[in-house]
C-alpha cells in the first residue's frame, strides 16, 4: 500500500468551469433561446449571437468502463473532448457549429449508439438498481427499463411524437430511489406478503426499537418472551421499511412480489401544479426477462393518452380533465378494492361531491 | 476471463433497438471476476424472481460515514466474487460536465480496483462505481482524492446536492444553478461526510419552474429559480410563430392556468401582476417570451418518497430570496432549520414529516420565517388553533 | 472540559450502550454536552477524532450509528 498517492479529505467535487467546453464557458448565462431540431438535436443561441449544437443519446444507465471510454473516444473526436450526462442518464455530446452535427450524428450512429430523447415522445427511464444490486428489491430495475424502451424505442428517436412528454420510471421497491411518485407513467416493485421474522438472529442482527419504530402503521410490537418482536398481520401494508433497518424481517416473496403501475404525475409546474402519480393497475406479475403484462399495462396507458390527450396535455392533465372513472373506462383496467385509499392522504381521495361521469 | 456462466434469460436482453445493460455488464465481465459473478447471480434473480442482496453494516473510509454502501451476497459460496460488492460514490461536479481524460482517470481507477462496472449517474446525482471489496476501500479513496476527486453522502447526512443545467445551457435559469450547487457541497463537506442527521436531507436546485432536476419531488430542500418583474416579451417573434402555425389563442392564451394572456389575432398581451410564473407560455414560445428581470429563488421544503408515512412534495418556506454570492441568507437559513430539526427529530424522520408531525406554524416560528400568503394553497378550514400568552387580553 | 475527556465520555457512552440501543451522532451530542455543560460542536469535534483514530466507526442499519469497531 505504500505506493499510494495520498489522500485528501473533504475536499469536494473538482470545480464544473474546468470541464465546461469553451462555447458553453463563453455564453455562460448569455443564452437568449432555444429550437429543437429533431428528436436527437437541439441548438442554444446566446446573445453573442453564438450558438451550441446538443446531440443526445441513450445510455443504459449500468455501463461499463468500455462504455465510458467509447463515449470519450466520440467526445474527442468531434466534441475537442467535452461531454455531459442529463438527469435521465442520457449523454449529451455539443458543437459549436451546424456543420458539424452531421458529422458527429453518423459517427454517434456508426458507433451503435442511439440517438433522441429530445422533445414530445419518450426520454430514457429513470431507474433504480433492482436484482442487480439492492437488497430490498421486489422486481428488476434494468430489465423492465430495457424491454419498455425496446418496446417504445420509436417515441425515443422520434419516429413517433406524443401530445406531451411522457416521463417513465421505474422503483424497484416503495423506497422509490427516484421521482417515480411523480412520474407520468411509473412501475413500482410491491410486496403482497408481510415480512417473515427470524426469532433467532433477530437479537443478533436487529435493534428492537428502531425496528418497531420503522413500521408506518405501528404493526410491529416487542415480544419479550422471545426477545425478538410480533407482526400484527392485519395492519401490515408490506412497505418492507422494517427489513431495511433489520435483516432479520425479510419480505421478499418470490411468488407474490410484483409490479404496481402508477400513472399521472409530474414534477414541472407548466400550467398545472405538480402532482403525484396514482394507482392505475395495483399488481403484475414478475414475468422476466421482459415483463410482457407490465409492457402491455403501459402501452395500453400510453393510447388511451394518445388517442385522447389535448396537445401540450400531460398524462395527469389529461386523466384530470376526462376524471378517473373515464380513465378506467378508456384503459379497461379493473378498478379493485386497492384502488380506494386508507393510508395518510386517503381521505382527500375519496369523492365529496354529486358529480360524476357515467 | 471470459464467460463463466449460461445467462439465457438475460440474453434475451441483449436483443432489441434501446442499448443492453447485459451487453455491458458482459463487456465488464471479460476482464473482470465482479462482473462475471453479477451475472451469474443477476441469472438466477431473473430465474427465481428474487433478490440476492445484503446490505449494511460496517464499511467505508477512513473518518468518513458516508460514501460507501455496503452490499454482501447472500450465497457468497455460489459467487464468491461478489461476496463484497460495495458501491462506492463519487461526488459528480456540478451540471455533469466532464472531459474525455477526466473520465478516463476515474476508469482507469476503477479498473484496478472494481467491477468496471458503473451507473452515470445514481438518482441522487453521484457517479456509482458499482461493486468492489472492503479491502480496496482505501486504495480507491486515496487515489480518487489525490487526483480531486471526493465521496458524496450516504446514510443520516447531507446527500450531494444537484442541479439542472442552469445557465450553462439554458435561457431559463433564473439562478447559478452548477455555483449554487458546487457552494452549498463545499459549504458542508462537513455535514455530507460525518452523518449527524436525524435522516438524510437532499439539496437540488433548479432554475426555473419546469424543475428539470425534480427539486419539487425529491429534494428536503428545493430551491427553485423564479423572477419578479415582467415577462419580456419580443413582438416580431409572436409574430413569427402565429405564421408558423401556433395556434396562440388556444396553445398559450387557452393554456394559461391564470388567464392573464391576452391574444387579439395580432398582439400578445400579458398582466404580470396575475402571472403565477409557471413557464407554459415561455416553454412554448422560447423566441419570443423570456422569464423578468429580477432573479431569485422560490425555497421550499420536505419532499420525499413514500415511506414511512406517505409520499411529500415540497412546499413553499420563502417566497422569494436573492441567490448571490456568499449565499449568506441562505446558508442562514438552512443552519436554522437544521437546528430544529436536530433538536426534534425522531430517528430517520424527514424533515417534512417532522414538520407534518409538529406543524408547519410551529416550525415558521421556530425558524423565524416571514409569514407570506405565498407559503400555502389556502387557509385552514377547521376552527382549531393556538394562541400565545402575548395574543391573550388579559 | 479537555478534549480527551470529552473522547473518554463519549467513549464510555457508546461502550455503555452497546448491545442495548443504537446511538446516533446526535443523540451522543445531546447525553455528552448536556451531562457536561459543553457546546454541542466540542462533542463534534471529539467525536471526529475518534474516528479519525478509528477508536469509533459509524454504521448503516437503516439509518447512522457509531459503535465500537467489531474485533
Amino acid at each position: 500500500m505504500s505506493d499510494l498517492p495520498e489522500r485528501q479529505t473533504d475536499i469536494g467535487p473538482p470545480h464544473y468551469e474546468q470541464f465546461l467546453p469553451p462555447v458553453i464557458k463563453n455564453n455562460y448565462g448569455k443564452w437568449k433561446y432555444h429550437e429543437e431540431i429533431d428528436a436527437g438535436h437541439m441548438v442554444h443561441v446566446s446573445e453573442t449571437g453564438d450558438k451550441v449544437h446538443t446531440v443526445r443519446v441513450a445510455s443504459p444507465r449500468l455501463i461499463s468502463t468500455d462504455f465510458i471510454r467509447d463515449l470519450c473516444n466520440i467526445a474527442e473526436k468531434y466534441c475537442d473532448g467535452h461531454l455531459r450526462f442529463t438527469t435521465r442518464n442520457n449523454v449529451e455530446f455539443m458543437v459549436d457549429d451546424e456543420s458539424k452535427v452531421a458529422p458527429l450524428v453518423k459517427g454517434l450512429k456508426d458507433s451503435g449508439f442511439l440517438v433522441g430523447g429530445i422533445g414530445p415522445g419518450i426520454s430514457n427511464v429513470v431507474h433504480t438498481q433492482g436484482w442487480v444490486h439492492c437488497h430490498s428489491a421486489a422486481t428488476d430495475a434494468s430489465g423492465l427499463t430495457k424491454a419498455l424502451m425496446d418496446e417504445f424505442h420509436e417515441y425515443f428517436t422520434g419516429a413517433k411524437t406524443l401530445p406531451n412528454r411522457v416521463r417513465l420510471a421505474v422503483a424497484c421497491c416503495v423506497n422509490m430511489c427516484g421521482a417515480v411518485h411523480c412520474s407520468d407513467i411509473a412501475l413500482v416493485g410491491v410486496h403482497k406478503t408481510p415480512p417473515r421474522i427470524d426469532h433467532d438472529n433477530i437479537k443478533n442482527f436487529c435493534e428492537v426499537p428502531s425496528t418497531i419504530g420503522s413500521c408506518p402503521t405501528t404493526a410491529i410490537s416487542p415480544d419479550p418472551a422471545k426477545k425478538s418482536v410480533k407482526i400484527k398481520l392485519e395492519k401490515c401494508m408490506y412497505c418492507g421499511n422494517c427489513y431495511s433497518v433489520c435483516p432479520s424481517m425479510p419480505i421478499a416473496d418470490a411468488k407474490n412480489d410484483g409490479v404496481a403501475v402508477v400513472v399521472g404525475g409530474k414534477v414541472a409546474n407548466l400550467r398545472k401544479p405538480p402532482k403525484f402519480s396514482k394507482l392505475a393497475v395495483p399488481w403484475l406479475p414478475n414475468n422476466a426477462p421482459r415483463w410482457p403484462e407490465v409492457v402491455q399495462a403501459v402501452k395500453t396507458v400510453l393510447e388511451a393518452y394518445e388517442a385522447g390527450a389535448k396537445k401540450h396535455e400531460r398524462v395527469g392533465e389529461w386523466v384530470d380533465r376526462i376524471g378517473w372513472e373515464k380513465f378506467f373506462e378508456v384503459t379497461g383496467f379493473e378498478f379493485m378494492i386497492q384502488h380506494v385509499d386508507d393510508f395518510t392522504f386517503a381521505r382527500e381521495t375519496w369523492r365529496t361531491a354529486a358529480t360524476f361521469k357515467w | 476471463m471470459g464467460k463463466k456462466y449460461d445467462t439465457p434469460l438475460l440474453d434475451d436482453l441483449e436483443s432489441g433497438v434501446f442499448p443492453s445493460f447485459v451487453t455491458e455488464m458482459k463487456r465488464a465481465a471479460e476482464q473482470s471476476e465482479y462482473a462475471n459473478d453479477l451475472l451469474g447471480q443477476l441469472e438466477l434473480s431473473f430465474k427465481e424472481n428474487l433478490t440476492h442482496w445484503k446490505h449494511g453494516g460496517i464499511v467505508g473510509v477512513r473518518g468518513y460515514g458516508g460514501g460507501v454502501i455496503g452490499r454482501y451476497s447472500d450465497i457468497p459460496d455460489q459467487f464468491p466474487g461478489i461476496a463484497h460488492f460495495h458501491t462506492v460514490r463519487v461526488n459528480q461536479p456540478s451540471g455533469w460536465f466532464y472531459t474525455a481524460d477526466a473520465l478516463r482517470e476515474i476508469c482507469d481507477i476503477w479498473d484496478k480496483y472494481g467491477s468496471r462496472l458503473t451507473n452515470m449517474h445514481g438518482s441522487t446525482g453521484d457517479i456509482i462505481l458499482l461493486g468492489t471489496k472492503t479491502e480496496n476501500l482505501e486504495p480507491i479513496f486515496a487515489e480518487l482524492s489525490s487526483r480531486g476527486w471526493d465521496l458524496g453522502g450516504s446514510g443520516s447526512a447531507m446527500r450531494t446536492p444537484n442541479c439542472c443545467v442552469g445557465q450553462a445551457r439554458c435561457e431559463w435559469a433564473n439562478i447559478d444553478t452548477m455555483a449554487i450547487t458546487n457552494e452549498i457541497t463545499q459549504h458542508y463537506q462537513d455535514e455530507m461526510h460525518r452523518p449527524a442527521f436525524p435522516y438524510k436531507f437532499k439539496f437540488k436546485i433548479a432554475g426555473c419552474a419546469v424543475d428539470c432536476i425534480a427539486s419539487i419531488a425529491r429534494a428536503d430542500m428545493s430551491v427553485i429559480g423564479t423572477w419578479k418583474g415582467d415577462i419580456q416579451i419580443d413582438a416580431a417573434e409572436v409574430t413569427n410563430y402565429a405564421k408558423g402555425g401556433m395556434d396562440i389563442a388556444e396553445e398559450i392564451a387557452g393554456l394559461c392556468p391564470t388567464g392573464c394572456i391576452t391574444w387579439d389575432g395580432s398582439s400578445l398581451t400579458i398582466d404580470n401582476s396575475n402571472c403565477s410564473r409557471c413557464m407554459h407560455c415561455i416553454a412554448k414560445m422560447p423566441k419570443a417570451l423570456r422569464p423578468g428581470k429580477e432573479k431569485g429563488a422560490t425555497i421550499l421544503l420536505g419532499s420525499k418518497a413514500p415511506i414511512v408515512t406517505g409520499a411529500l412534495l415540497s412546499w413553499v418556506i420563502v417566497p422569494f430570496i436573492k441567490m448571490e454570492p456568499p449565499y449568506d441568507e441562505f446558508f442562514d437559513l438552512v443552519d436554522r432549520v437544521w437546528e430544529w430539526w436536530d433538536d426534534h427529530g425522531k430517528n430517520r424522520e424527514r424533515i417534512g414529516e417532522l414538520i407534518e408531525r409538529l406543524g408547519f406554524p410551529a416550525f415558521i416560528k421556530a425558524t423565524e420565517l416571514d409569514l407570506h400568503p405565498q407559503m400555502i394553497k389556502e387557509p385552514r378550514r377547521d376552527p382549531f388553533f393556538f394562541w400565545s400568552e402575548e395574543d391573550i387580553i388579559k | 472540559m479537555e478534549t480527551e475527556d470529552i473522547k473518554k465520555a463519549i467513549y464510555e457512552l457508546v461502550e455503555k450502550s452497546m448491545g442495548k440501543k443504537l446511538l446516533k451522532p446526535g443523540d451522543v451530542f445531546k447525553k455528552v454536552s448536556a451531562d457536561n455543560g459543553i457546546d454541542k460542536k466540542e462533542v463534534k469535534n471529539a467525536l471526529k477524532e475518534l474516528i479519525d483514530e478509528e477508536k469509533l466507526v459509524y454504521s448503516y442499519k437503516g439509518g447512522s450509528y457509531v459503535e465500537i469497531p467489531p474485533k
